[in-house]
């Protein structure tokens, strides 16, 4: 295990191009890539292209089905085109996505990996931290959130994010907290390298498979937590358009027009699927264990 | 270990009131309250409005509330609902059979199947069952639960009318096959999505093991694969495994919460969302503290049960 | 129509013609109200109906804070003493006969008042009910100790006495017109559970309601149903079933297809959502009708922001309000456009109202004309005021956001911007709106207390909670000539001379528009067609006022 450990500091240029290969060869990773940038591009580029505006109202064709007059997945019980919509929508569910998925991650890595490196009281305190907020229901932190503020999508991020974290903290310690009494930490402390280092060069990049499974779920919760909170009437507020409140009206007309529950989630369910996807081909990519198994 | 559960049980403790101030300080300081719902009535005035949340003890500042509310707390008395005047353990205590059999199912079924799955997934790696499982492991997880329910009851209700779209169970009948046709679909829809966790989670957690010297070792000292399989494997992946079914339990409540909303199932979860649109705070912190209690619990249990598995993972 | 009723009930028979003539036959099933027992006639309580409402009948104690769903339970456990038929006449429950003038039950001048109860009226638990019980109930209303859902009328009631087990005489301190009217939704509660209990609050009452009505409470599955059985000794005719279940189903849609598919026989409280009508009235089986409510819906304005000091702003607002489409196409044309808050089916509805019109135009002139300058961003001003506010409603409420986003739409047209901020219903409903914290709101009000046209909770000046006010005047509308008229109102008897007044201040208030009156609510109401009884009533909050004539063929 000690040579493993030095073996991996020097061929570590090898690893990122052997990643990146290994990437490339995943093709579900290929999928989610194409799934995720058609999306991305459809959201940024698609509202220039259609020929209505998201939020104007015309009551004359509400209800108009996919395909009708230009309409291309149809309009909303405002007459209102759900493509223009839906892209708009995708802008802020993917940026309260990506949000979250930065900060939970950040926050979870560096507190999971300072307890599962000091242990003792550290952990102690922190886990406490981590039990503490796992022991509140997100759900109802973010309701009563709500409450306080007017939920704009900086707000949803930023509420989600401080429930989301804790999963990747708990990993990460786990994972470090099994790794910190192996071969190649104690010669790393031979070599009398900081604890920074240690933690945060050898310890994490170790831990990076799980993290990374962590984070990709962390995207799909995002976005499905926006959903949830939307879909009970308290996340992103209409006349903004996200696609948890598109499918917030959308159960009472489920029998008379479906597309108006089916489009957005189907958006949701590509969108997040697609990262899921990827993060599934920079597991096995940098999975650098495996080669051995 | 006696101290180390004390220690832990008194950590607990700590944490159960620190949730339980923020939780009642958010409650309390929220704009509204559970007079509110009455403000649209014919003839609730503000006086009369004041006067009652004067006899409720509404108008106190929200520190003294908190005291009184822990004080009855500590001596069993979880407090009374501001909806229906009955006890809060009474009116959690009337929901949580229909959790119990909803989530119960669900879990039951998804552990199962999802330890399963991913077991042999791993065991399997690359091959065509691995990579079908994936696949619709993170389709699974990438839809939002709710739609799902949605669209099943599109599917089996609305247009081929075979299940009920919700509730428990009908009004005058009530027997087990009435109960199992409500059951399916709530059930079902919950643990799909569970299946995935568990499965994707099993997978990890053995692909770890699978990849550690002792297993290796293991192999080559010629063991056959069931005795590495349950020797080893299981056992080992078993640590994360605890460890994540405590993470599970707070998403166990959301869970519920939506699930029960879409199949309008009469469970604690359409309860706290209920309470919560009352502002019914006495239920409300009932079922909080109830919640924060049961992952507090299961969290210490996992780490017991981890502890006495993996004699690696000392508790210090 | 006899000369001896003209002047006693407050409401005569000429009056009910008319409200019946409004509210079209159509919703008029012929049927019998308030008949005594007849012999034996309980015996054939057979059958089970499954009522459905989609909020939770929670609070059993009818004298404790409620909302309306809580009373669909009442009017089957409990007894008023009298109660509006759908015509708005009295009809005696408990009450031997309805207290008028005519009848020597109130003085001409308002303030002596005699109650006579009929006799052998036993309560669940077979204590015989007497007039002890009433004066308790009456009593109970402003007990310091109890957390009572409303005090006003009550107050005014001085040395309730006993005179017997079934009279009873109070006077009040001043005349007040609505007192019948709120006597008759008043449920009276069993005294002698209140026996040697400490906190008046906590009485068997919020878990086994035990009451004199035709069903008398079996049990409760919390979240999912009440069941109540016929209470065979029922002192008037009925009950004609033998279980009664009130369900509990919070979704609409899966209220109306668990309806569609025969696990609910009526379908109650919100009801069917309009945009099902048309597929419901084509129902097998089903009876499906369109029933109107006293609940108005308007876009309520905070008087007391500059935006909205001159009335050319508010009759512009109006103005640019494209109502039709929005009843029309929005409510699939379920409701009734509306001037005023006062019901259609009222006595008391001024017909003669201006009737709105849709004309961005019109508004844009009458903005102009006062003055409002559109600026750079297209926004008008006017001395440093900017015609921007924001509006309020029950965040998940869909129809009526989606009404909102229509309104803002039309509203831009005019230059005036109009966000939309809206709460989940504790906070909407809590001291945003109590206090007048909003600038807008889209809110469904009914200001009457049954059939009484009084609405001083509302509009009068001083019942603002925002101006130092105790009542419900959120708008914070401050008009001297209403505050007169309602006053004016309050103390007079004369359903003629009320008319006159009522319909003047629906006049005054058309004018001043505190509110944009938008449109009456009317709600789809349906059941299966082998029940008989279920009648619309726009005098009381909820079907069930008339469930002891409920049966099944």
């Amino acid at each position: 295990m000690t040579t493993l450990s030095t073996n991996s500091a020097e061929r570590k240029p090898l690893i990122k191009s052997r990643a990146l290969r290994r990437f490339l060869s995943h093709k579900l990773a290929l999928i989610g890539t194409i799934m995720v940038l058609t999306l991305t591009f459809a959201c940024f580029v698609g509202p220039y292209l259609l020929p209505y505006d998201e939020l104007y109202i015309d009551l004359m064709s509400r209800f108009a089905p996919p395909g009708t007059n230009g309409h291309l997945f149809g309009t909303d019980p405002l007459g209102r085109d759900i493509a223009a919509r839906l892209f708009h929508a995708g802008q802020i569910s993917m940026a309260v996505g990506f949000a979250v998925m930065i900060i939970a991650t950040c926050i979870g890595s560096v507190i999971g990996v300072i307890s599962g490196y000091y242990g003792g009281a550290v952990s102690a305190v922190l886990m406490r931290v981590v039990d503490a907020f796992l022991s509140f229901p997100s759900v109802f932190l973010l309701l009563a959130l709500a409450a306080f503020i007017q939920p704009g999508p900086v707000m949803i991020a930023l509420i989600i994010s401080a429930t989301s974290w804790m999963e990747v903290a708990r990993i990460v310690e786990a994972e470090v907290k099994s790794l910190r009494n192996q071969d190649f930490v104690q010669a790393a402390h031979m070599l009398g390298l900081s604890n920074r280092w240690i933690m945060f060069r050898e310890l994490l990049p170790n831990a990076i498979g799980p993290i990374i499974v962590a984070a990709t779920l962390t995207v799909a919760r995002a976005i499905l937590l926006e959903a949830y909170i939307s879909f009970l009437g308290y996340g992103i507020q209409p006349p903004l358009p996200s696609w948890g409140n598109m499918l917030n009206g959308a159960q009472q007309y489920l029998a008379t027009a479906p597309w108006l529950a089916i489009v957005p989630g189907v958006a949701i369910t590509i969108a997040v699927a697609g990262f899921n996807f990827i993060g599934d081909g920079l597991r096995d990519a940098f999975d650098s264990r495996s080669d051995l198994g | 270990m006696a101290r180390y559960l004390l220690s832990r049980l008194g950590q607990s403790l700590i944490l159960l009131l620190i949730v339980s101030f923020i939780g009642f300080a958010v409650l309390t300081l929220a704009p509204g309250g559970p007079l509110s719902q009455f403000a649209l009535s014919p003839g609730m005035t503000q006086e009369q409005i004041d006067k009652i949340a004067n006899q409720m003890g509404l108008d106190r500042p929200v520190v003294v509330q908190y005291f009184d509310w822990l004080s009855h707390l500590l001596i069993g008395d979880w407090g009374t609902s501001y909806r229906d005047g009955q006890s809060v353990l009474h009116v959690i205590g009337s929901h949580l059979f229909a959790t119990l059999l909803l989530m119960g199912t669900a879990t039951v079924i998804s552990v199962t199947l999802g330890s399963s799955i991913g077991i042999y997934s791993a065991l399997r790696r690359g091959g065509a069952f691995d990579y079908t499982m994936t696949v619709f492991a993170m389709v699974a997880l990438s839809i939002p639960t709710f739609w799902f329910g949605l669209i099943a009851i599109y599917i089996f209700s609305l247009n081929l009318g075979w299940l009920p779209a919700g509730n428990m169970y009908t009004v005058g009948d009530g027997s087990v096959l009435d109960y199992i046709s409500h059951l399916i679909m709530p059930a079902t829809v919950l643990a799909l999505v569970d299946v995935a966790i568990w499965s994707r989670y099993m997978r990890t957690s053995t692909l770890n093991v699978v990849n550690q010297d002792f297993v290796r070792t293991a192999k080559a000292k010629g063991l056959t694969g069931r005795r590495v399989l349950f020797k080893h494997i299981v056992g080992n992946s078993l640590v994360p495994m605890i460890t994540l079914a405590g993470l599970q339990l707070p998403m166990v409540l959301g869970g519920a919460l939506v699930t029960e909303t879409v199949f309008t199932w009469p469970g604690m979860g359409r309860l706290f969302l209920d309470s919560l649109g009352y502002s019914d705070y006495p239920v409300v912190m009932g079922l909080l503290m109830a919640s924060a209690m049961l992952v507090l619990v299961g969290n210490l249990l996992a780490d017991i049960t981890v502890a006495l598995i993996d004699p690696r993972i000392r508790l210090d | 129509m006899t000369d001896e009723k003209k002047n006693s009930a407050h409401l005569n028979r000429r009056q009910a013609l008319m409200m019946m003539g409004a509210a079209g036959a159509a919703l008029m099933t012929p049927m019998a109200i308030g008949r005594d027992k007849a012999f034996a006639a309980n015996a054939d309580a057979t059958g089970q109906l499954v009522l459905a409402f989609s909020q939770e009948p929670t609070v059993f104690n009818p004298l404790m804070p409620h909302i309306e769903v809580d009373e669909g339970l009442y009017y089957a456990v409990y007894d008023t003493l009298f109660d509006f038929d759908p015509d708005g006449e009295f009809f005696p429950i408990l009450a031997a006969e309805v207290p008028t003038v005519a009848n020597g039950g109130i003085s001409a001048d308002g303030l002596n008042w005699t109650l006579k109860l009929k006799e052998g009226v036993t309560w669940h638990d077979g204590t015989p009910f007497t007039a002890e019980d009433v004066k308790f109930s009456l009593e109970l209303t402003v007990d310091p100790d109890f957390r009572s859902f409303r005090s006003t009328g009550y107050k005014l009631m001085q040395d309730i006495t006993v005179v017997s087990d079934t009279e009873l005489t109070w006077t009040m301190s001043e005349p007040f017109a609505p007192m019948a009217a709120i006597l008759a939704s008043t449920y009276i509660v069993p005294k002698h559970v209140f026996d040697g209990v400490e906190d008046k609050n906590a009485t068997i009452l919020n878990t086994a309601p035990i009451g004199t009505g035709p069903f008398k409470f079996k049990n409760r599955m919390a979240g999912d149903h009440i069941e109540l059985e016929a209470n065979a000794d029922y002192h008037m005719d009925g009950p004609f079933l033998k279980t009664l279940i009130i369900k509990y189903v919070p979704d609409l849609n899966v209220m109306y297809t668990q309806f569609k598919s025969g696990d609910i026989d009526v379908i109650g409280l919100q009801y069917i959502t309009p945009d099902h009508l048309a597929e419901a009235e084509g129902l097998e089986g089903k009876e499906v009708t369109v029933a109107g409510t006293a609940t108005f819906e308007s876009i309520g304005l905070n008087m007391t922001r500059p935006q909205f000091q001159e009335k050319a702003v508010r009759q512009a607002l109006y103005l640019a309000i494209d109502k039709t489409s929005i009843i029309d196409a929005l409510y699939y044309g379920v409701p009734t456009p509306t001037e005023t808050y006062m019901p259609r089916q009222s006595y008391y509805y001024n017909d003669d109202l201006p009737t709105h019109e849709f004309n961005i135009e019109k508004a844009n002139a009458l903005l102009d004309e006062a003055g409002w300058e559109k600026g750079s961003d297209g926004i008008r001003t006017k001395d440093g005021v900017r015609l921007s506010f924001s509006n309020s409603t029950t965040a998940g409420n869909h129809l009526r956001e989606q009404a909102q986003q229509f309104i803002q739409q039309t509203f831009a047209m005019i230059g005036v911007e109009m966000t939309i901020k809206n709460f989940p219903p504790a906070v909407m409903w809590g001291d945003y709106w109590m206090n007048s914290e909003f600038d807008t709101v889209v809110v469904g009000l009914n200001t009457l207390a049954g059939a009484d046209p009084d609405t001083s909770d509302y509009f009068m000046s001083t019942m603002s909670p925002a101006l130092g006010g105790s009542g419900q005047n959120t708008f914070a509308y401050q008009n001297p000539k209403v505050d007169e008229l309602l006053t004016k109102g309050a103390q007079n008897f004369v359903p003629e001379e009320r008319k006159a007044i009522y319909q003047e201040m629906q006049a005054v208030m058309r004018e001043d528009l505190p509110f944009l009156p938008m449109f009456q609510y009317a709600v789809v109401k349906g059941w299966k067609d082998d029940v008989t009884g279920p009648t619309p009533n726009v005098n009381n909050r909820i079907d069930t006022w008339n469930v002891r004539d409920w049966a099944r063929t």
